[in-house]
Parts: C-alpha cells; structure tokens; sequence
C-alpha cells in the first residue's frame, strides 16, 4: 500500500532530485543532503502509511482493558 | 516538601500504540512509556492532583538511533504536527526539534541532519538542564512533513524524561544529565533489509535508490551518531541471525543486549549464573520449538574499553510459553512480578519485534529504567530534601 498522493510524489521528486545532484558530483555536500532528504520523505511516507492503516476500535479497547466483559476470551 | 499542583485530567494524553514498521527506537520509547507509566491511569472528569517532579527531579533517559521520531497520537486538541508523546509519568522528546537548519536550510549549506551542524545543541543543553530541574521549557517543534521549525510547545517537567533521536549523547553537557542511556545499533545488513522492506512499496524507489540513500548517509552516520554508543549504558545490537544460513531478509534476528557494569541503580540482566559464560538452548525435551528455534548467550565481555556483561537471543518466539519459559530462567529482571516480561511482550504482540530479541531487550531495558526511577526516588527521599519557596 502506497502513502497519500503528496507525500509520494514528495518522495518521488526527492529521488530524481538526489540522482540529478549526485550525477553531478557524488561527493558534494548537495547530493548527501539530496540523499539524507529522500531518507526523511521516506521515513515520513512510511508513518502516513501506517496511519493510514484502520485501526478497529475494539481492538484498541480492548488492549487496554482485557478484563472487560466484551473483551474477555475463552480458550476452551 | 513537594510542590504540588492541581492539574485537570483532560491535559494528560492517552497514547496510542502507533504501528511504525522499522521505526524500532520509536517502538521502544513506546514500550518505556507503556512500562514507565503506573498500571493505573487518572480517570476521565476527575480532578486529579500531581506532584511536580521537584520532589525527587525529573529522571532523564537517552535514546539514540539512526531513525526518525514517529508520529505521535497528539494530546487532543493539541498540536497535530507536535512529535513529543506524553503521558502520566513519561514525556519522549525527538530531539529533530532541536535542529538548526530546517529542511531548505541543510539542502542550501549541503548538510544531512546527521551533521551537528544542522543541530542545536546549547538549546538542547538549556532545555533538558531546565525540566530536569523541574522548569517548563518552550520546546520548537520540527515539522518532519513540511520540513519547517514550527512555532514552540509549551514542555512541562514530567517524572522520567526520554530523549529521543540521532544525538542524545553526542554533546558531553547533555550526556551529563542522562541518568540512563541506551543506544540502538543496526547493523548494516539488517538496516538495508528493513529500508527495502519499507521503501519498496513507495513508487520512485528501487533497490539502487535505497542502497545510494544509505549509502550517502554513511559517512555522517559513521562520523557523528556511531561514535555515541561507547557512552551508552545500554546497547541493543542488532545483526543477522545466525541459525539459518544465508537468510538476508533480515526477519529472523540475533539481538544482543550489551549492558554496562558498574552504572548506578543498573543491574545487568543474567542467565544462570552471574559473571560466567552461558550457552542456551531452551529447545529441547521440556520446550518444543519451531525452525529456527532460539539461542541464548550469556557472558562477561568488554566494549570499547569497559566491563560490559552481553546477554544475546538468536531465533524468534511462537509460541507463548517459549517466552514465560525463557523469562522464567532469566534473573535480575526488575520485574514486579512473574510473567511480567511475557505480559508486556503480550500486550504489544503487534510492535514489530515482539517475538524476537528486539522485542524482548526493549521490554527488559524498559523494566530497567522503571527500577533505576524507583530507586532514584528512594535514594532522594532519604537525603533531607529542602524546601523550595
């Protein structure tokens, strides 16, 4: 599953732009910063897209009180 | 005599286990928050009176890894893009607030975040002196979608302190205020195996976009963060593992736990037998395991020139009773009760690393620091406090 539009052509054009600053020089100080900004984009994409996951209600209930009434399970 | 203050129940924040993939350091402060906070938590429309920590003073943890601060679930109403966590006991800073150069900035000098360059650290300094003498401080907040320096948060003194991020012990000042300091090392290989499970699903990346992305930090990172884990009291390694050979999909892990002697209130985890050297493998006649099943090892070593005792788990859990049968021959745990590793472990079963070392480390690392908060406190209520006016 892909993040939300934004923050993938965000990435996206961070990735083009790192290849395009490092084709010109690989050891300058604009392609490792090119670089260490798709590694943020991507880090931040990759929240989005956790965040983006649905989370069902009960489960979260539930983690917090197991002893509840609905949140009770029988092994046997 | 502490200063108490009322405080409404509605400013306490509850946290809600975030799911971030690879994001391990953010999965540990998660945990140390979850096993830092009492099992108790104020009830919503109660009135609920707190105790500023200038009573026993504000404990402050480090935590440094080479990854982004998650994104909090924000206080309500609060500031959606704020990065701080905060519940009753604990507050997690990510110290990307403390950056000087936002996004545009470090692209204009040429500089990664991993610079100290691109950080301030007299702020950080100033900042964690502050809460940990019990003073509200006005935190900026770094905008990881934007890329911006968003205007300051108000950050109250909490009872533990955790700071979070790439350089929490790289200034020798701020280092002098942790009371506990814990450094997570990924090796590269895990490192790159996590990064493509993370990236690949995002469009614009392959596998040479993100061997070049680690590529190009390296240098900074080997320079700059690496170097903090010879001050760390506690350090999770995290390498490939051992028992299935060739396995590069990094998903079956050998963690090791290196703990400092000789720390303060910190007492090193053991197996069997303080102090001698252990190998383990609880698979056997009483324990029936799955491929690759588990191995321990235990012993006294030394890192980067100090006693340290390691305490290494090779393989993964399946099954419950793998994990209390482990725990059940594990000592100087700090835990309150028998089980509680298990029970902690099983309350987050869906934090990545949770049938693994990683996993299992955190959760110890985490009962650590609730046993060096609660002996800070009892040593400081036995010295005569004095009262602040």
């Amino acid at each position: 599953m892909a993040a939300p539009d934004q923050i993938q052509s965000n990435v996206e054009e961070s990735i083009k732009g790192a290849e395009e600053a490092c084709a010109e020089d690989p050891a300058s100080g604009e392609c490792v910063a090119a670089w260490d900004e798709v590694e943020e984009l991507s880090a931040a994409a990759s929240h989005a897209r956790d965040k983006q996951k649905v989370s069902d209600p009960l489960e979260t209930y539930c983690k917090d009180n197991p002893e509840t009434d609905e949140c009770r399970t029988y092994d046997n | 005599m502490a200063i108490c203050t009322p405080l409404n129940s509605s400013t306490y924040s509850s946290i809600i286990p975030q799911q971030n993939h690879h994001d391990a350091a953010v999965s540990f402060a998660r945990r140390a928050c979850w096993r830092a906070t009492s099992s108790h938590r104020p009830r919503r429309g109660f009135t609920v009176i707190t105790c500023a920590s200038s009573d026993a003073g504000t404990v402050v943890i480090g935590l440094a890894a080479d990854s982004g601060c998650g994104a909090a679930e924000p206080p309500k109403g609060g500031n959606p893009d704020s990065n701080t966590l905060i519940s009753d006991t604990t507050t997690v800073i990510c110290l990307d607030d403390y950056h000087s150069l936002d996004r545009t900035g470090r692209k204009e000098k040429g500089v990664t975040a991993l610079d100290p360059k691109a950080n301030d650290f007299d702020l950080m300094y100033d900042q964690v002196k502050a809460l940990k003498s019990g003073v509200a401080v006005e935190k900026p907040i770094y905008n990881h979608v934007t890329g911006l320096l968003d205007p300051a948060e108000v950050i109250k003194p909490p009872k533990i302190l955790v700071i979070e991020g790439l350089h929490p012990m790289f200034d020798e000042r701020v280092r002098k205020l942790l009371d506990f300091s814990i450094y997570l090392d990924i090796s590269n290989e895990v490192k790159f195996a996590w990064k493509i499970q993370r990236d690949m699903a995002e469009r614009g990346h392959s596998l040479e976009s993100i061997k070049a992305s680690i590529e190009a930090r390296k240098p900074d990172f080997d320079a700059y963060i690496d170097p903090q884990k010879q001050y760390a009291d506690a350090v999770i390694e995290v390498l490939p593992t051992t028992l299935i050979p060739d396995d590069n999909e990094g998903k079956v892990l050998r963690v090791r736990l290196i703990m400092k002697e000789g720390v303060k209130f910190f007492n090193p985890v053991y197996l069997f037998d303080e102090g001698s050297t252990i190998s383990w493998i609880p698979c056997g006649r009483k324990l029936t395991c799955s491929y690759p099943g588990i191995k321990f090892t235990y012993g006294p070593d030394t890192y980067f020139g100090q006693e340290v005792s390691v305490l290494e788990m090779d393989g993964q859990f399946d099954r419950l009773d793998e994990l209390i049968y482990v725990e059940s021959h594990l000592s100087n745990l700090s835990t309150k009760f028998y089980g509680e590793v298990t029970q902690q472990m099983l309350k987050h079963a869906d934090f990545p690393g949770s049938n693994n070392g990683t996993g299992l480390f955190q959760t110890i690392v985490g009962l650590k620091i609730r046993d060096l908060f609660e002996q800070l406190v009892a040593s400081k209520a036995k010295s005569p406090v004095e009262a602040k006016a």
